[in-house]
């Protein structure tokens, strides 16, 4: 079992927290006794080989296991101090502030436009002007406003993998959530697709929460602040990214890192 | 990089209870449970039709009713003769309609590359399908009973009804060889397996449950069909033991157009009570069909591929 | 070592390159056999206009029906025939396009385990058993509620049909739905929609083509249907003034009166015009099916 560090750190509060965290598909203990401090307004990656859970639990950060039948989730995990698996807990309002991006881009068979302000007209926003301003706001941020914006009514699905994705994070940002979770964003992409997202995980951290998953370990080490090391199902460690890479504490995050498995 | 602007504060957003997004809830529990409604609805009429069949049949069924001849002014007439010629022209269809359809659904899917012919035939099978039954019936009046100078026989009707059950017949077996994994063939093939042996010895065994459970639900509506008979197969019977008769060139009233007939020309007296036991017959003959084809297609996957 | 070039005299190619003609030529029996019915409904269903000079005009849009009698306006026939579908397709579309998208998306295993097989033996209840039943069970209620002497007509007649082009709907517009990528599911869900938002918004839109497929096979089904509704229209040969007086379409028609129509007469040849007629709107929807899945791509 290990503590989580990171908010032993001075000055940071934290944004999310899994406390005894368990979750199963079905018999199958997928994720076992989980505790993790996610900190606020900074990039947590989480790495390990394939299979080790880190989606699983990603996945249980915005409830989406809610979909999955026969998946169970124990434990509480807080948003601000807010079990978002208490009682009386509206999962989508869940989902509202806490967004996420998945591995592969899925925009939706609509327009550009369209699918930017999908989430703010779900959640009530009517006036034209104001979604056109956020719209435009959205796809700023996601560093994606110049390549379409003579192109708006055009399509989603004829942009490149890179631009879907971007527009997938640009959808996310319209919805003005306070955390990001990605799963292996970059994944499905090419290298200038790949450092493109990673610069904008680098900017958007000034204003959200984000917490990663990814295969790569150079990847972690270049854009986040914090990072967790899952090894079948369990979080083995979770320190500073310069730490975790330079001196790990576990002997099997350091055999990880060093290259001896997967 | 464009500059950012700082998320709205959490008050703006509301709280994890989701005060704001009540109504929202609330309409995603009426359409829910409208569409349940509309599920459950349509089951409960299943269920009620079903009943209402069982009511109302049930005390008309005896062994003389299944197996007597039909009067046509009398009360207590049976449908011994058109039961079995509902069989006849089942069996009869079927040995025309699986033959060439398996084989024109084996061309597709194994032999044709997409082009203009396999265009053609998928074109020719999906209007073949969507002909009207009626009309079907009339095309073969036209050229079994008038041009042929047959008059109404039973191979007539089966003919006719091949013509309409073959697009459903192919799609079956595209479906079945389509679902056979493709590393069989790689495997089959690799063997140094003609294409025609792969298909033989591997592909359609493989395929056989699924065919199995096409063809046998296909024969209950084949065994159901009335409009495309009407006008090819006739609708009488002889009397005596020249009504079962396994000449294909006889008069055929099969029960799905006997009890068309009963309520049309209301002839005898008890034409409610023989129509009520037709129909149950029919009802019958289709859930047994359609448990059949389950059964003996799961079976069948199991013994040929040894897994469900 | 065996060489190469004698593998094509061996039996298993032999055998092979007969397979394969028989195959063909069974594929092609799919392409006669329209051509065939083509040709042969054209011929007989022209006959009206040729041999007896019917004007096509008179019979498409002429109220005056006596075929007995040489008067041969079918307007009454494709009016009936229109209005009943249209009711069966406006009740029977919508019904089966809902439970469609229960069985896709909100069905438990063990509930769709029951549902679906109830559907299932629906699709099998001949077209005459349902006639049937209209005739035993919902024309009486018909005359109870409304206070009539007799129920049928093309209230009934379109009843009957929206339930039996519900199975059709509902199994096609299943497959739509499920082919939609989950990926959308999980896209919208995580954006924070509920479960009815997504749905609605982004898979039926996404689906539409093949739910449109689904209600104009849905409409095919409906207007070819003749046993049916032969037995509870009512078939008076005229434009009903109301959903409730007596009615007939092109199908009840047809099957009622060929009986009646001597080979070779005028009369006759009327009727083939009507299974003519069907014939090529069945061809036009399924233009139209084409139509509309080309449309997506």
């Amino acid at each position: 079992m290990v503590e989580s560090q990171t908010s032993s750190h001075v000055g940071m509060t934290d944004k999310m927290k899994a406390t005894d965290l368990n979750i199963y598909y079905g018999s199958f203990h997928a994720i076992r006794n989980a505790q993790l401090s996610i900190p606020e307004r900074r990039v947590m990656a989480l790495i390990g080989p394939s299979g080790c859970g880190k989606s699983t639990f990603l996945r249980s950060l915005n409830r989406m296991h809610d979909l999955t039948p026969g998946a169970r989730v124990e434990g509480s995990v807080t948003l601000d101090g807010n079990d978002i698996y208490g009682e009386g807990v509206d999962p989508v309002t869940v989902r509202h502030r806490i967004g996420m991006v998945f591995q592969r881009p899925n925009p939706f068979p609509k327009s550009i436009y369209e699918n930017v302000i999908y989430g703010p007209k779900i959640h009530g926003e009517k006036n034209a002007k104001k979604l056109a301003e956020i719209a435009e706001k959205s796809l700023r941020q996601a560093a994606l406003w110049d390549e379409v914006k003579d192109r708006l009514t055009r399509s989603a699905l004829d942009l490149s993998g890179g631009q879907q994705q971007r527009l997938c994070i640009a959808r996310v940002l319209a919805v003005e959530p306070e955390v990001i979770l990605m799963d292996e964003p970059a994944s499905a992409l090419d290298p200038i697709a790949t450092s493109k997202i990673e610069d904008l995980i680098g900017v958007l951290k000034k204003d959200y929460t984000v917490c990663i998953v990814t295969h790569s370990m150079q990847q972690a080490a270049r854009i986040s602040d914090f990072t967790t090391f899952f090894l079948l199902g369990e979080l083995i460690e979770v320190g500073t990214t310069s730490e975790i890479f330079t001196h790990p504490k576990d002997k099997r995050t350091e055999d990880y890192i060093t290259g001896r498995y997967g | 990089m464009a500059s950012v602007v700082a998320a709205a504060p959490v008050e703006q957003r509301g709280n994890l209870r989701g005060d704001r997004a009540r109504s929202r809830r609330i309409v995603d529990k009426i359409a829910t449970g409208a569409l349940w409604s509309a599920a459950a609805f349509v089951v409960l009429l299943l269920a009620f039709f079903i009943v209402y069949l069982f009511v109302r049949g049930a005390s008309v069924i005896s062994w003389h009713f299944l197996t007597g001849f039909p009067s046509s002014s009398d009360a207590g007439g049976g449908i011994g003769p058109e039961i079995f010629n509902s069989f006849y022209i089942l069996i009869l269809t079927l040995i025309f309609t699986v033959p060439v359809a398996l084989c024109a659904g084996m061309y597709l899917q194994e032999y044709a590359g997409p082009g203009r012919f396999r265009n053609f035939v998928q074109f020719s099978a999906e209007s073949l399908a969507t002909i009207p039954s009626i009309v079907m019936g009339l095309f073969g009046l036209l050229i079994f009973v008038q041009a042929f100078h047959w008059h109404y026989t039973a191979l007539g009707g089966a003919l006719t009804l091949t013509l309409l059950n073959l697009p459903a017949m192919m799609r079956v077996t595209q479906e079945a060889l389509a679902a056979v994994p493709t590393t069989y063939r790689e495997a089959s093939v690799g063997l140094g397996a003609t294409r025609w042996q792969s298909l033989v010895r591997v592909i359609l065994p493989s395929a056989i449950g699924q065919l199995t459970t096409g063809v046998v639900l296909i024969s209950g509506r084949i065994f159901g069909e009335t409009a495309a008979l009407i006008y090819t197969a006739g609708a009488s019977v002889s009397f005596g033991k020249s009504a079962y008769d396994f000449n294909p060139f006889h008069t055929a009233e099969t029960l799905a157009v006997h009890l068309y007939q009963t309520h049309r020309e209301a002839l005898v007296p008890d034409a409610d009570a023989i129509g009520s036991g037709s129909a149950l017959v029919l009802l019958v003959m289709v859930l047994i069909f359609n448990i059949t084809a389950r059964v003996v297609g799961r079976r069948l996957t199991i013994r040929f591929t040894g897994k469900a | 070592m065996t060489s190469l070039a004698s593998a094509p005299r061996s039996t298993a190619h032999r055998d092979e390159r007969i397979a394969r003609s028989i195959l063909f030529v069974c594929a092609t029996v799919f392409v006669v056999g329209i051509t065939l019915i083509l040709i042969y409904l054209a011929i007989a269903g022209t006959r009206l206009f040729f041999q007896f000079h019917v004007s096509p005009l008179t019979f498409l849009f002429s109220n005056n029906w006596d075929g007995a009698d040489g008067q041969f306006g079918a307007a009454p026939f494709i009016v009936g025939s229109l209005v009943a579908t249209a009711f069966a397709i406006l009740v029977g579309g919508p019904l089966g396009v809902a439970i469609g998208v229960f069985f896709a998306e909100l069905a438990p295993k063990r509930v769709a385990a029951i549902f679906k097989p109830a559907i299932e033996v629906l699709v099998g209840i001949p077209s005459v058993v349902y006639g049937w039943l209209g005739l035993t069970l919902l024309v009486p209620a018909i005359g109870q509620v409304f206070h009539l002497v007799d129920g049928d007509g093309l209230l009934a007649a379109g009843i009957v049909l929206s339930i039996m082009i519900v199975p059709t709907v509902i199994s096609l517009s299943e497959d739509a739905l499920r082919s939609v990528p989950d990926a959308m599911r999980e896209g919208s869900l995580a954006l924070g929609a509920t479960r009815w938002e997504t749905i609605s918004r982004v898979l039926i839109p996404s689906a539409s083509s093949g739910i449109a497929v689904a209600v104009i096979l849905g409409i095919a089904r409906a207007i070819g249907e003749t046993l049916a509704i032969q037995l509870v229209i009512g078939n008076a040969p005229v434009i009903p003034g109301s959903l409730l007086k007596p009615a007939s379409a092109l199908t009840s028609e047809i099957v009622m009166d060929m009986q009646n129509a001597q080979d070779g007469t005028a009369f006759q040849a009327s009727l083939f015009s009507m299974a003519l007629l069907l014939l090529l709107i069945s061809m036009g929807l399924i233009l139209l099916i084409r139509f509309a899945l080309r449309k997506r791509t």
